[in-house]
């Protein structure tokens, strides 16, 4: 992803090389062809190319408002119940580890109720007058 | 960095209750990072502002947008649209913002959200403590890297006073005292002899005393040649 664009107008003047107060601005000449080279690690976006440029060719608003872009991607964990996205693979193998076991994949709402009906006087079905029948 | 806080709500909606549709205005740099004025804050001051439980009347309509630095005119002139009938800007930027959009969009009324505090650092995340007045004539190299302008409540250039205790200030003793911090900090660098050497007044000058301060840098924009 290049941030850092010009169109049609630039013509190489290098006037942005030589104002970039963050030396994130640099060009290489090599045989017939000169290449601008942005660094963004370097860029303080503080946009003095754009007001030095006298071709008007920088796009700046690439770099106020840009993409996004994919880090990672890992496999994803998922409620057995409904199917709500819980965690990583990874991050499950992580908590497996500290907590010294394997959890079900449950949502916080599902692992509620699993907990409940594990506890017959307050399970599902259950009414204050059969409890008291009892 | 620049370091903010948001107003009270009440003061919030008091200035722009007049108002039909505010533009609530984010800025991306130092307000951003101390989350104070950034775009999810500009989101959240939106959505609150937005209950109707705040007037009397009909709460006016809010657009929400976000900018890099409210700080540079052309810059806002020319990437941060302002909505057709936006009738004021409701800014979360700092007092430099807050007048360069002031500047830019003249009539257009900009109202601050936050209170522009101070200069501050990072030590730890979550946490800035003031560190810089921008007084115009540092003194850091004979005073051990410790502001005593910024850091002491007195700004005392000649040592504590006596309200010092235990390397606290009287203020509170969750506060250090400069002039402590000062002496031992010079004292591990061998460098106590710093203190000993008299030193004329200072000139506050360069610090704001002589009207607002402005540069103008060679080699940018209208400063070239």
């Amino acid at each position: 992803m290049t941030y850092f664009r010009v169109n049609e107008k630039c013509n190489g003047c290098l006037s942005c090389v030589e104002n970039c107060p963050a030396s994130a601005l640099s060009f290489n000449d090599e045989d017939d062809r000169r290449t601008l080279k942005h660094n963004m690690t370097k860029c303080a976006r503080c946009g003095q190319c754009w007001r030095v440029c006298p071709q008007k060719a920088i796009e700046f608003q690439h770099l106020l408002v840009g993409q996004w872009d994919d880090v990672v991607t890992l496999d994803l964990i998922r409620c057995q119940v409904c199917g709500e996205p819980l965690y990583s693979t990874a991050y499950l193998q992580k908590l497996a580890a500290e907590l010294d076991s394997t959890r079900e994949a449950l949502c916080p709402q599902h692992r509620q109720r699993q907990a409940a009906s594990k506890w017959p006087l307050v399970g599902p079905g259950k009414t204050k007058s059969k409890l008291r029948d009892k | 960095m620049i370091v903010g806080d948001l107003k009270p709500l009440a003061e919030i909606v008091s200035a722009i209750k007049e108002y039909k549709q505010v533009l609530v205005l984010g800025c991306g740099s130092c307000v951003t990072v101390c989350l104070s004025g950034g775009e999810r804050e500009a989101e959240q001051l939106s959505h609150e502002l937005s209950q109707i439980r705040h007037y009397q009347g009909t709460p006016p309509k809010f657009e929400v947008g976000s900018i890099l630095r409210q700080c540079e005119e052309d810059l806002v002139l020319e990437y941060q649209a302002i909505p057709a009938g936006t009738d004021a800007i409701l800014s979360l930027a700092c007092g430099a913002g807050v007048q360069t959009l002031a500047d830019a969009h003249d009539p257009l009324p900009v109202i601050p959200a936050l209170n522009t505090t101070f200069l501050g650092a990072s030590a730890k995340p979550g946490n800035w403590t003031e560190m810089c007045r921008g007084c115009g004539d540092c003194v850091l190299a004979f005073t051990g890297g410790i502001c005593p302008v910024a850091r002491c409540a007195k700004s005392l250039f000649n040592g504590p006073c006596g309200g010092s205790q235990n390397g606290s200030c009287e203020v509170g003793l969750d506060t250090p005292c400069a002039w402590a911090m000062i002496f031992y900090r010079l004292k591990r660098q061998n460098k106590l002899y710093l203190l000993e050497k008299i030193r004329p007044l200072k000139d506050w000058r360069p610090g704001g005393a002589a009207g607002p301060r402005t540069r103008v840098r060679i080699g940018l924009g209208d400063g070239s040649k």
